[in-house]
């Protein structure tokens, strides 16, 4: 079933690839362009997805019986829980210019151990100190402009 | 004789040695903890390594890898789960031994073997890439051309698994290596408006998603967490390793040879060699009975032969800048950007460079004997590490390392779309080895194929005019029957078989 879907998903992408690189321009000594090599590896994609959904088509009944019997079965929680580091990624991103990237580091680490029952005091203390270590070792001996962080500047400032 | 000693130099002194110990130990830590691979600790490094010279950057390289080949044994041989993939084929073996009471005995053995691989990968790469570079020399688009088609097709037609899902992943590769200005022509292409995609995707943030980022998801999506270990070791490390390395010692040579030349291969790295190595070693063996019930033969091919891969992969990579492996595959974006610029001059302008990569190979194998006894000793530490706690800080690592390489929040936004996609396909067995050496040859492919119809006049029957592109182009098309003629040659063995065979009902 899965199977069918990542198919189906090549196919439907080797198709958008091919219809973006059919706008680049031609160059003018040779028939073909830019536009060639998106159009091939668009084109390997899309037969490959059909290929692959093609192959699973004969599982799909008992695939979809399957799934209306179960659909419950599927662990969903797991999915879910794989899919927070993620979302912590997108919260560095979001939140690093005005909280800091040590303190957006250490609270991502902080909840990632929580989430998988590591004690507090040590998910505490472990994300506290890698996070100092991780922004000494960047930020002043690599010299990688990590962001400071608007919010503890401001805080400085007002007190 | 001077860039031979500049050579020297450059390696035998405090910071290069520093870096080497610190790099072994890393490598270690990563090889030995279950689910993080050679790949992901280099992958992990390389923002690091920017900001060293160019010697201990590849030193880093080279200690982590090979030290992580061997620490993915350790977890293996005490708790049956191999630490890397590439200790996979003999897991089963080395932990029968371990519960014989023979741990330490299996894991000084492996050890040794490992360094006779890695030394042995590291003569081949000395003595073969000179005089492949002089070949290489006379190369020219037509040939460099079929070079990355071999090495793609490799990856797809030696991969383990479906070969449609490798393929399906190779397009995914060759599709993020056309982001950014064309080469020929300078149109956009894939950039969606976005000024930092205009240079191309970068290919370390990539790298993290794949092998990182996706490992730390699937790390949260299984709930697994092994914490006893249920061996006690109190044998001694290096007693029996003599007296098996004299007993075995065409296993070490068939396995470190065997390693060599599949990790030169692009597309097949050290897991596979270690499993052809295997299967080989007891195809060969006189005791083939004794194979998986806890037999010292059964893991003196394979760990030779996945670090002998490790050296192997490199003779490719420096001589044609065609990766090896998914390792080497980083290599070649870190010699880029030393200004080691991997291809046939390497070896005629580099000098003492080429002497100091050399040297740090030997010195990087070398080193592994002292470090790992001392790890043996305390497998223990490695094996409890906990991962619930280990995996936050890697993601951590992630974020700060994709974003280090251009100071670009864009290069975290790739990571986090390539880990997902890699999440998605890693959980339905598509292999990632070929996505990377799409990613890394689909530009050498596309500018190679592109100079070579400009200066043909767009005749394509040119691929074959030169002597060597047109072997090379044979060897391709040789690569593609394989399969064909596989199935053919099976089915011919299976034919007449019911005629001999009556008892079989």
């Amino acid at each position: 079933m899965k199977d069918f879907l990542l198919g189906l998903a090549f196919l439907i992408g080797g198709g958008v690839v091919i219809a973006v690189a059919q706008t680049y321009p031609t160059m003018p000594t040779l028939e073909f362009g830019p536009s060639l090599f998106p159009s091939l590896i668009g084109g390997g994609m899309a037969i490959g997805g059909a290929l692959l959904a093609l192959s699973r088509v004969r599982e799909l009944p008992a695939a979809i019986r399957a799934a209306g019997g179960g659909l419950s079965a599927y662990d969903y929680r797991g999915l879910l829980i794989s899919l927070v580091p993620c979302g912590l990624i997108v919260f560095y991103i979001l939140a690093s210019e005005t909280l800091g990237a040590s303190l957006c580091m250490a609270l991502s680490m902080l909840l990632l151990m929580l989430i998988r029952g590591a004690k507090l005091w040590m998910s505490l203390a472990v994300a506290i100190v890698v996070a100092a270590l991780i922004y000494l070792l960047f930020s002043r001996y690599l010299l990688i402009p990590l962001p400071e962080g608007t919010l503890l500047s401001s805080l400085t400032l007002a007190w | 004789m001077e860039p031979f000693l500049q050579g020297l130099a450059m390696v035998f002194n405090a910071q290069t040695m520093l870096v080497i110990v610190a790099a072994a130990i890393f490598g270690l830590f990563v090889g030995a903890i279950p689910g993080l691979t050679a790949t992901m600790a280099v992958a992990l490094l390389v923002p690091i390594t920017f900001y060293m010279d160019s010697t201990p950057a590849i030193a880093a390289i080279v200690a982590t890898s090979a030290m992580a080949i061997f620490a993915g044994d350790i977890p293996g041989t005490y708790l049956n789960i191999p630490g890397t993939p590439a200790s996979a084929a003999y897991v089963g073996e080395s932990h029968l031994l371990a519960r014989k009471g023979r741990a330490r005995e299996t894991l000084g053995t492996n050890l040794v073997c490992s360094v006779i691989g890695g030394l042995f990968g590291t003569l081949v790469l000395v003595l073969v890439s000179p005089s492949l570079a002089e070949v290489a020399l006379n190369f020219s688009s037509f040939e460099y051309f079929w070079l990355a088609l071999l090495g793609l097709s490799s990856s797809i037609f030696i991969a383990i698994g479906s070969r449609l899902k490798a393929f399906l992943s190779l397009t995914v590769g060759l599709l993020l290596s056309t982001v950014g200005l064309d080469m020929m022509s300078g149109a956009p292409r894939f950039t969606f408006g976005i000024p930092d995609l205009m240079a191309g995707i970068n290919f370390i943030p990539v790298m993290i998603g794949m092998f990182a980022l996706n490992e730390i998801m699937m790390f949260y999506g299984s709930r697994k967490e092994t914490r006893d270990v249920p061996i006690t070791a109190k044998d001694n490390v290096f007693r029996q390793a003599p007296r098996h390395i004299r007993t075995y010692w065409r296993n070490i040579l068939r396995g470190s040879s065997l390693g060599t030349l599949i990790g030169a291969l692009p597309g097949a790295g050290a897991d596979i060699a270690a499993w052809i190595a295997y299967a080989l070693g007891k195809s060969r063996s006189k005791h083939r009975e004794a194979y998986g019930t806890g037999h010292i033969e059964g893991i003196i091919d394979a760990s030779s032969a996945n670090n002998s891969g490790i050296s192997g992969a490199w003779v490719p990579a420096l001589v044609f800048g065609i990766p090896g492996d998914t390792i080497t595959a980083i290599v070649i974006g870190v010699l880029y950007m030393k200004g080691m610029n991997p291809g046939p001059t390497i070896f005629m302008e580099g000098g003492s460079q080429v002497y100091a990569l050399f040297t740090v190979f030997f010195v990087a194998n070398l080193i592994m004997l002292p470090i790992g006894y001392l790890a043996i000793h305390a497998s223990k530490i490695f094996i409890l590490t906990p991962r619930k706690i280990l995996m936050p800080v890697i993601l951590a690592f992630c974020i700060v390392g994709a974003f280090a390489i251009n100071n670009s929040i864009t290069d975290i936004w790739i990571m986090l779309v390539i880990g997902l996609v890699a999440f998605v396909l890693a959980r339905n067995d598509f292999p990632m080895a070929p996505a990377i050496l799409g990613l890394v040859l689909g530009g050498t492919l596309e500018n190679s194929f592109m100079s070579s119809m400009l200066k043909s006049g767009g005749d394509l029957t040119s691929f074959f005019s030169r002597p060597i592109s047109a072997a090379l182009g044979a060897l391709v098309i040789l690569v593609w029957l394989l399969p064909l003629f596989l199935r053919l040659y099976r089915r011919l063995r299976r034919q007449p078989q019911p005629q001999h065979s009556p008892r079989s009902s």
